[in-house]
């Protein structure tokens, strides 16, 4: 038998991307921060309607993990069941079976590589999403969406930082507004600063959003959207 | 947390990787004993399979008797089932479907994805085996970097890493995303690359160009690169080799668990503590017919997990051709381990020939236009008059199709002796196929 030793935290929980207005940007995160947000996001699930007994697709990337961890975790939290499938056009089929063989209180980051992916399928957004109590799309998702009569509520990855609507045409908050801060810059981009501690600091760091802020939620600007 | 050996032991857990092959199977033995009543009384697919061959848990008390008695499912059986009796798990679920906290997905390679149920949590500890044991042995330690190079449907699977005390540096499995992860291989230098297949090793030199960085240099903090997905083709061999990359292959294993070659480089080990695997003679047409294969000749893969108990498959036909050993290996583990040959059902025969897609892979990708290496084989049925193939070539290279269809048609040729029919699209077309790790190399149309 060999002799073990309980394994040192590494320095950081992990490092991310998130898209900024000039492309990918790396963040480091840190296993505070994460814990944190694992407490602040039960209550956007909440918000959501997600409740013990139900169930969430997470429509996210690897690289996206820091924003969406909590998430996932935070529907374990809730009682509910996790689904998860890549935000790219080749795992619409995926997104599509899921749906089609099961209910969904919420499917959470659907953008617009999933649905380029449903439309080479040739499945009808409406039916795709049929089985889902609440969609939360992304800004490039939402148009294309409500026009095939799907009222998606806005999922924003804000930066680091998750932003979510409880309603279509709703604003979108962040899980806890005393972790982030937003505004907007001279472009009409969204910023993001952090108020507690992270490995990476953000001081009205500028993001790939567009929008406004109103009352601390993210009201987007969907205008040129497709 | 993980609790972890000292950083200069070879083994993860020595004492289960090591074990002797006769304790291993008294192991064996007792889980399946364990499990067998368990899952009868709950999986329906089971029971109805196992009715329909007339066999009963207490039919078994040995490893013969299993191998003897038990009948066989396979992903059909459970797509049937689940379509037939309206059952999303396929009748494989052996829990309320409350109980299950997550709900995931196998890849969907060779069609639709079918749903794999999960517990996550909750338990009693269980030893870590997968992964863990693996990327130890490649030499990850605590306050390491892990280059996770993935996609989600597998789950959160760098809680893995974090377990062992290492940081995961997330990236998309993406030819887009090599530029990053050029990158933050240079910032972050870590020691363990999870994974790095085909397509994106073919787009790194044209990222790194762009990067201005020296893939070299960038690399040169690995100890172990994963790939994974389908085999390494000649073209990618050699860059890694330019690189100096310390590859290591890896596979799953019948959908029950997955296999990692160690610092031998001699077969890939699967961890029989988890996994009851065996190689039969790929004509079997039910396990009252099938006989084993020998011990390192090409046969079809069957597994049975032994330590899931929310939906275990058991003797499960992979539809894999592989090769199988129980010899020790030179790293010392005892664990058995296998090679992989291909897929069963995408064998084709041409005017009597049979071709599988690693056939013509090489000839495909030495082509410039198709250095990606994207192609499928057209199968309507196992037996046609003409190879049929469809490949991707490069955006570059699209006002000179007719040249490069002519170099695809005269590489083959030489290759193989067949002259195919070559169908071009762009990459694109052939990478939205994915999983992106991999496409489906063969299609009925």
């Amino acid at each position: 038998m060999t002799a073990t030793t309980p394994a040192p935290p590494a320095p950081l929980w992990g490092v991310g991307r998130y898209d900024g207005p000039d492309g990918p940007v790396t963040w480091e995160i840190s296993h505070d921060e994460v814990h944190r947000d694992l407490g602040a996001a039960p209550a956007t699930l909440a918000r959501l309607g997600v409740t013990a007994g139900g169930r969430v697709l997470h429509c996210s990337l690897l690289s996206e993990a820091g924003q969406f961890f909590p998430l996932v975790i935070g529907t374990m939290f809730a009682g509910a069941q996790v689904s998860q499938a890549d935000a790219t056009r080749a795992d619409a089929t995926r997104v599509a079976m899921f749906l089609r063989l099961l209910e969904y209180d919420a499917v959470l980051g659907v953008n617009g590589a999933i649905l380029d992916g449903l439309d080479e399928l040739g499945v009808a957004y409406a039916d795709a999403f049929a089985s889902a109590r609440v969609v939360c799309a992304r800004p490039d998702a939402i148009a294309r969406l409500s026009r095939a009569g799907v009222a998606a509520c806005p999922f924003v990855l804000c930066g680091p930082a998750v932003a979510v609507a409880s309603a279509p045409d709703a604003a979108a908050f962040v899980h806890d507004t005393e972790e982030w801060e937003l505004g907007v810059d001279g472009a009409g981009r969204v910023t993001v600063t952090n108020l507690r501690p992270r490995a990476t600091e953000f001081r009205a760091a500028p993001t790939a959003v567009r929008g406004s802020v109103v009352d601390g939620g993210i009201v987007l600007d969907l205008e040129g959207s497709p | 947390m993980t609790a972890l050996p000292p950083p200069d032991s070879v083994y993860f857990d020595e004492e289960w990787e090591t074990m002797p092959r006769a304790r291993l199977e008294e192991e064996q033995l007792a889980l399946l004993l364990d499990l067998l009543p368990y899952v009868y009384e709950r999986s329906p697919l089971v029971r109805a399979t196992w009715d329909a061959a007339r066999v009963k848990p207490g039919d078994v008390r040995s490893l013969d008797d299993f191998r003897e008695k038990v009948p066989f499912i396979d992903k059909d059986a459970v797509r049937r089932f689940r379509d037939e009796r309206g059952d999303p798990y396929g009748g494989l679920l052996c829990v309320e479907p409350s109980e299950l906290t997550a709900i995931m997905s196998t890849s969907g390679t060779t069609g639709d994805p079918t749903l794999v149920a999960e517990r996550w949590g909750g338990g009693p500890p269980s030893r870590p085996t997968i992964v863990t044991r693996d990327f130890w042995g490649m030499g990850l330690r605590a306050g390491d970097r892990v280059a996770l190079v993935l996609f989600t449907f597998r789950g959160p699977m760098y809680g893995l890493i974090q377990g062992l005390g290492a940081t995961p540096v997330l990236v998309d499995y993406d030819p887009a995303e090599i530029g990053r992860l050029l990158e933050l291989s240079v910032r972050y230098r870590p020691t363990i690359m999870y994974n790095f297949g085909n397509t994106l090793m073919s787009a790194t030199p044209a990222a790194a160009e762009r990067a201005g960085i020296d893939p070299k240099d960038a690399f040169s903090s690995y100890l172990g690169v994963v790939w994974a997905g389908e085999p390494l083709g000649p073209r990618a061999r050699a860059l890694a080799a330019e690189w100096g990359l310390p590859l290591f292959e890896h596979t799953s294993v019948g959908d029950v668990t997955a296999s990692f070659e160690c610092t031998a480089h001699d077969g890939l080990h699967f961890w029989e503590d988890t996994a009851f695997v065996e190689g039969i003679e790929p004509e079997a047409t039910s396990h009252a017919d099938a006989v084993v294969a020998p011990d390192g000749a090409r046969c079809e893969l069957v597994a049975t997990a032994l330590t899931n108990r929310v939906a275990p498959l058991i003797r499960y036909r992979s539809d894999d051709v592989v090769r199988l050993t129980r010899e020790p290996c030179a790293c010392g583990r005892t664990h058995a381990r296998m090679w992989t040959v291909g897929r069963k059902s995408d064998e084709i025969v041409v005017d009597g020939r049979a071709v599988m897609p690693i056939d013509v892979w090489g000839a495909i990708e030495t082509v410039d236009a198709c250095a990606l290496g994207l192609f499928q084989i057209i199968r309507p049925g196992r037996e046609v008059d003409r190879l049929h193939l469809r490949v991707g070539y490069a955006a570059a290279d699209a006002a000179r199709v007719d040249a490069v269809h002519d170099e695809v048609v005269a590489s083959v040729h030489a290759a193989i002796g067949i002259e195919p029919h070559v169908e071009l699209v762009p990459d694109e077309q052939l990478l939205r196929l994915g999983p992106p790790h991999k496409i489906p190399r063969v299609t009925k149309r």
